[in-house]
């Protein structure tokens, strides 16, 4: 176990890192050269007031027309994504590992808010795949890796989750847990997860688009 | 017939071996964490003599040492005074190691080095289960 841990939390971390900033690096690239190849018309109207009132718009809940319009999905969309984000940063375990390698500590959530809304992740994976199932307009345009991606999501917070009950076997989920984890971030920049690092240009694009030439409101 | 009376049998059994497991588990020694404001974590198993036999170690200053000039001094130890003498618990200019990091770099890095002892969080900090 001490040399699996090792192995896993040692170098397949590094390597870890090293594919996810530069798979960033590579996305933010292509995005780049792609614009100015075929679309160097865009710089012309690119407004960052436009841009900056879309982003806001839409990383308010409810704040866009279609948001409203939708309140079940809304909710659980924005719920997923903050608990997706929070918990891995604010857990406690995570930061006494920032603390023992570099020095570096920040304040933690406390134990029940963190089991709780780690919970939150998986519970609205099993949302969104039932509503994959379920709903025709999004059946449509689902394939079976999308299931997957669900999966893959779900599972570093299942194990985590697991993990910090101390449950019997925790070991072995812990290398579960680290592994899935490594996996979810090194295929984020290559799948569609990447929509975390392309939002931003895609609100900043459609804002300008609707603000600034269709004098339009893209929210 | 049998078997009904050998439910209540049964029952009891478990509940006993349960008690006993649960008494039997607070046996373990722990370090105390009482410097810690509020506790996030059951205290850390620690049977400080056991610990120290079944591992092998029997220089102090392993765990009780007395840095002077940043090296570690030869002929000092340190077992009279608790770690939260020299290691605040708060990090700051002065205090570059704060108590909860001291710990985890010595239990933890030791386990780690020897490959030998617990080295994730329920190992040391276990719930009792
Ligand atoms: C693996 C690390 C380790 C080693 C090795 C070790 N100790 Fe300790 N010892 C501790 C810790 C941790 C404490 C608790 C310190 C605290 O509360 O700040 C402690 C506490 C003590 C205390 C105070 C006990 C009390 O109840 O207040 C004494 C005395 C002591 N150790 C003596 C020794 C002696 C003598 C040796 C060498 C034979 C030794 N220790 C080796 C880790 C160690
Ligand atoms: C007499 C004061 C004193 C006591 C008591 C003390 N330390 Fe230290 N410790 C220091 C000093 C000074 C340093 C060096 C800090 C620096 O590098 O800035 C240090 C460094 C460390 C380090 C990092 C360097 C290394 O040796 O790996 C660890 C880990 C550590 N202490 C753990 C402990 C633990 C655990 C205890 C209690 C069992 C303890 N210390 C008790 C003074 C003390
Ligand atoms: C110098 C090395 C060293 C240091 C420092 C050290 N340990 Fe250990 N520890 C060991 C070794 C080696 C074992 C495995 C002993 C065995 O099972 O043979 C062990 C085992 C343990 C175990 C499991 C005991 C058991 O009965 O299975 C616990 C719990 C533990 N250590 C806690 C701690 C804590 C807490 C500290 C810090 C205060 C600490 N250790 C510091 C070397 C160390
Ligand atoms: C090798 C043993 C060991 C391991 C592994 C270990 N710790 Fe600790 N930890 C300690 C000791 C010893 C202390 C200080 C005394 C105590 O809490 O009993 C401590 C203190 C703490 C504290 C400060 C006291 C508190 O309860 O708020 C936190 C938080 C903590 N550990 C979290 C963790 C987390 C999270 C992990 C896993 C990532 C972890 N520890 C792994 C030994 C360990």
């Amino acid at each position: 176990m001490h040399e699996l841990y090792m192995i896993v939390s040692g170098p397949m971390m590094w390597a870890t890192c090293v594919v996810f900033s530069g798979g960033v690096i590579y996305q933010l690239g292509r995005l780049l050269r792609l614009l100015l190849r075929k679309e160097r018309s865009l710089l012309s109207y690119m407004s960052l007031r436009y841009s900056l009132r879309s982003i806001a718009h839409w990383i308010i809940p409810f704040g866009t027309l279609n948001m409203r319009r939708n309140p079940l999905i809304t909710l659980v969309s924005f719920s997923f994504h903050i608990c997706l984000l929070i918990v891995p940063v604010f857990l406690t375990a995570h930061v006494v590992l920032w603390e023992e390698a570099w020095n570096i500590s920040w304040s933690c959530l406390p134990g029940p808010v963190a089991d709780g809304i780690t919970l939150v992740v998986p519970a609205a994976c099993i949302f969104f795949a039932w509503r994959r199932l379920r709903r025709p307009e999004v059946r449509f345009v689902s394939d079976p890796a999308d299931f997957m991606f669900l999966v893959l999501v779900a599972l570093p917070f299942l194990s985590g989750f697991y993990c910090c009950r101390h449950w019997p076997g925790y070991e072995v989920v812990m290398i579960v847990h680290i592994v899935s984890g490594q996996a979810l971030l090194v295929s984020l920049p290559f799948t569609r997860l990447a929509h975390m690092i392309l939002v931003w240009f895609t609100r900043s694009y459609m804002g300008s688009e609707f603000g600034a030439v269709r004098h339009a409101r893209d929210y | 017939m049998m078997s009904k009376a050998l439910i209540p049998l049964a029952v009891s059994a478990i509940v006993f071996f349960c008690l006993a497991m649960s008494f039997a588990q607070e046996d373990h020694a722990r370090l105390d964490n009482y410097v810690f404001e509020k506790p996030a974590m059951p205290p850390a198993l620690f049977d400080h003599d056991a610990h120290n036999e079944k591992a092998g170690i029997d220089d102090c200053a392993i765990c009780h040492h007395v840095i002077e000039n940043g090296k570690l001094s030869e002929f000092e130890t340190s077992e009279d005074r608790p770690c939260v003498e020299c290691h605040g618990l708060s990090p700051s200019a002065e205090n570059a190691i704060a108590l909860r990091r001291a710990y985890h770099l010595r239990c933890k890095g030791c386990h780690l080095d020897r490959e030998s002892g617990p080295i994730m969080c329920g190992g040391c900090h276990s719930r009792g289960v």
